[in-house]
């Protein structure tokens, strides 16, 4: 939701009379019954105005960017299946809590993994020391995952998409394809390959990754550059409006060779989309 | 110096490269006069060139750090840089008739008054062939501003030939003013409806002047060679690929590695010849030779094949080139090296 909208939907509210405003919303019928019920109406319009807005980005999680951060702890404690939101507005000596450029968090209690929008770096620290205490872990560090939506970041890190692994005995199927042309077996080779990779059906929709390279120039045929002792500095940005589909029609194409080179298989397997690389290691 | 770009004698390379990029130039049948001009697959390295002196401030200013949408123009019938004021007048005209047709035009509202002034852009002809670059700037005023509101500049073009093939130029017949690059900025209707006025006046033909996987190759050498001069801070390059969702790869190599690379083969060539000027020739198959090597750094780690693909964009901090006919120079030293070589490009479009 964008500040204009925000202001709108204040202004709307102030002007709305209190004794009406509960039927308005009731006749709207944008917000479920219980999402109605738990709002209440006694509290100032200013706060039920944050309310609402609260409502609404949890509903529309997709919007804006979230970066997503690990927790760090020897203990990992199990709970329910459900995630937790947390909403923080700032404010310091000065001023009030700015509700209307809060942060969002949201943690899944049943894994490591905490997804923050739209934190300022002036109030980072603040809250990963916050959330590390208060989750009882002992350190929090960037995982290296960015994208505007929330549900492609969670499923990624969560492996709720559809994934394909090897079956142990070859179906009377695959058995079929050995005996066809050689290019139809290496076509299947290619699409299984790559569903094995990426996964199988809609995939999370990332935008982008980034590797930035730091290795030696690597070249069949230019003796002078791979004789070189300063790595080849440069940086390559893949984007698209679901990356992880893309590369899986480059396995399945042929424009990416297989199997999958474990530079862009890391994507999808370790949840990330931001790596830096030297030459021994593949390193945070 | 001389004009004239050096031709290379009939090698495999030079047939080949021949083929790929005049295929995709022109989409016309062949005739006679058409093979006779093909791109160079030998240009000179681009120089620095200091044009403050020869062109007005006021004019470099307009030309740098802006993004041009460039086409090609068949020779102008009858053109005369001594008729600039008439052909102001007569433009202005055209644009406000064609308003009252009805001709939707974007900018303002009805209630604008368009003014047109075309001016000589002296400095960038470089040869005795090149005509003068005639600049045309299309000016809104609202009708019920104040007298001393200064008018806004809403649309500008300019018609250029710089380092025109002399054979070509010479061989025009004479009433015939060649001026093929023509580069755009503004609202797209007044970029037809100046079009459609110099069409109709001069008995000319325009078309979109596409930058090719080519001469994008030959921008990220050129550009490459010149961070020997000047700072580029880096190459970047822009490829899509033919997959589903479109994949988009942004290679951005640092200005120092880039150009050890490009040291590296040009040294490696052995069809480097050493011309009897101190002026560094570049061969295309130089070109060649250094996008594989940047292709193969990126294969070695991704496996993923670039030349299935298309180049898209090149760009430095010299300037930015894209394949839909985009170009933004961002120094005025290399401007006339960048435009010459696009001037090139735009004779190849010639029916005749």
């Amino acid at each position: 939701m964008d500040n204009s909208a925000k202001h709108l939907l204040q202004r709307l509210v102030r002007r709305i009379p209190v004794s009406m405003l509960k039927s308005t919303l009731d006749k709207w019928e944008r917000l479920t019954a219980e999402k109605r019920k738990s709002l209440d109406f006694t509290q100032s319009k200013w706060i039920i105005t944050q309310e609402l807005v609260a409502l609404y980005i949890t509903e529309n999680p997709n919007q804006g960017m979230w970066h997503t951060f690990q927790l760090v702890s020897v203990k990992i404690k199990k709970h329910t299946d459900q995630a937790v939101w947390i909403r923080v507005a700032w404010g310091d000596g000065l001023s009030s809590p700015n509700h209307l450029k809060a942060t969002y968090v949201v943690l899944y209690l049943q894994t490591p993994y905490v997804f923050v929008n739209a934190l300022s770096s002036k109030h980072k620290p603040l809250l990963l020391q916050a959330l590390t205490l208060s989750t009882r872990h002992q350190q929090i560090k960037a995982a290296n995952l960015s994208g505007q939506k929330l549900t492609a970041l969670r499923d990624l890190l969560m492996r709720q998409y559809q994934q394909v692994f090897p079956p142990k005995y070859p179906s009377p199927l695959a058995e079929k394809l050995r005996v066809e042309k050689v290019q139809a077996e290496a076509s299947a080779n290619r699409h299984r390959m790559a569903r094995e990779t990426f996964g199988d059906g809609m995939l999370p929709a990332l935008q982008s990754a980034v590797f930035k390279l730091e290795t030696k120039f690597k070249g069949p045929t230019n003796e002078a550059m791979t004789q070189r002792d300063e790595p080849f500095i440069c940086s390559v940005k893949f984007s698209s409006s679901n990356l992880l589909e893309s590369l899986r029609h480059c396995a399945s194409s042929g424009i990416a060779s297989t199997p999958v080179t474990p530079m862009l298989s890391s994507i999808p397997l370790k949840g990330r989309n931001y790596f830096v690389i030297t030459d021994n290691v593949l390193t945070a | 110096h001389s004009g004239v770009v050096k031709r290379r004698s009939k090698s495999q390379s030079y047939r080949r490269s021949i083929r790929t990029c005049f295929g995709v130039a022109s989409g016309l049948g062949l005739t006679p006069a058409l093979t006779a001009r093909r791109m160079n697959t030998s240009r000179k390295a681009p120089r620095s060139q200091n044009i403050t002196e020869k062109v007005k401030p006021e004019h470099l200013e307009l030309l740098v750090k802006t993004e041009w949408q460039l086409s090609y123009v068949t020779p102008l019938y009858q053109f005369r840089h001594t008729q600039l004021k008439s052909y102001s007048r007569q433009l202005s005209a055209f644009i406000a008739a064609e308003k009252q047709e009805g001709l939707a035009v974007e900018v303002g509202g009805l209630q604008n008054t368009f003014k047109v002034s075309f001016s000589v852009l002296q400095g960038l002809a470089e040869t005795s062939d090149d005509p003068e670059t005639v600049l045309i700037q299309v000016q809104s005023k609202p009708m019920f501003a104040r007298q001393e509101d200064p008018p806004k500049t809403v649309w500008c073009g300019w018609l250029s030939c710089i380092n025109g093939n002399p054979e070509y130029l010479q061989s025009l017949p004479k009433d015939f003013t060649c001026l093929p690059l023509f580069c755009s900025k503004g609202a797209e209707d007044l970029s037809s409806l100046v079009k459609s006025w110099l069409q109709r006046t001069f008995d000319c033909c325009f078309g979109p002047l596409d930058i090719n996987q080519t001469t994008l190759q030959w921008l990220a050498a050129l550009w490459t060679n010149c961070h020997m001069e000047t700072n580029i801070q880096n190459l970047k390059m822009i490829w899509t690929l033919p997959v589903l969702p479109p994949l988009q790869v942004t290679y951005t190599v640092d200005s120092d590695d880039v150009l050890d690379l490009w040291r590296s083969t040009r040294e490696s060539s052995a069809e480097k010849s050493r011309e009897a000027e101190d002026e560094v020739c570049i061969d295309f198959s130089e070109v060649t030779r250094f996008m594989q090597g940047l292709m193969s750094h990126f294969y070695r780690h991704f496996r993923v094949d670039l030349s299935a693909g298309e180049l898209n964009q090149v760009s430095s901090a010299l300037g930015s080139a894209k394949v839909n006919g985009k170009i933004k120079i961002s120094s005025s030293r290399y401007l006339i090296s960048i435009f010459s070589l696009l001037t090139e490009c735009a004779l190849l479009k010639m029916p005749i």
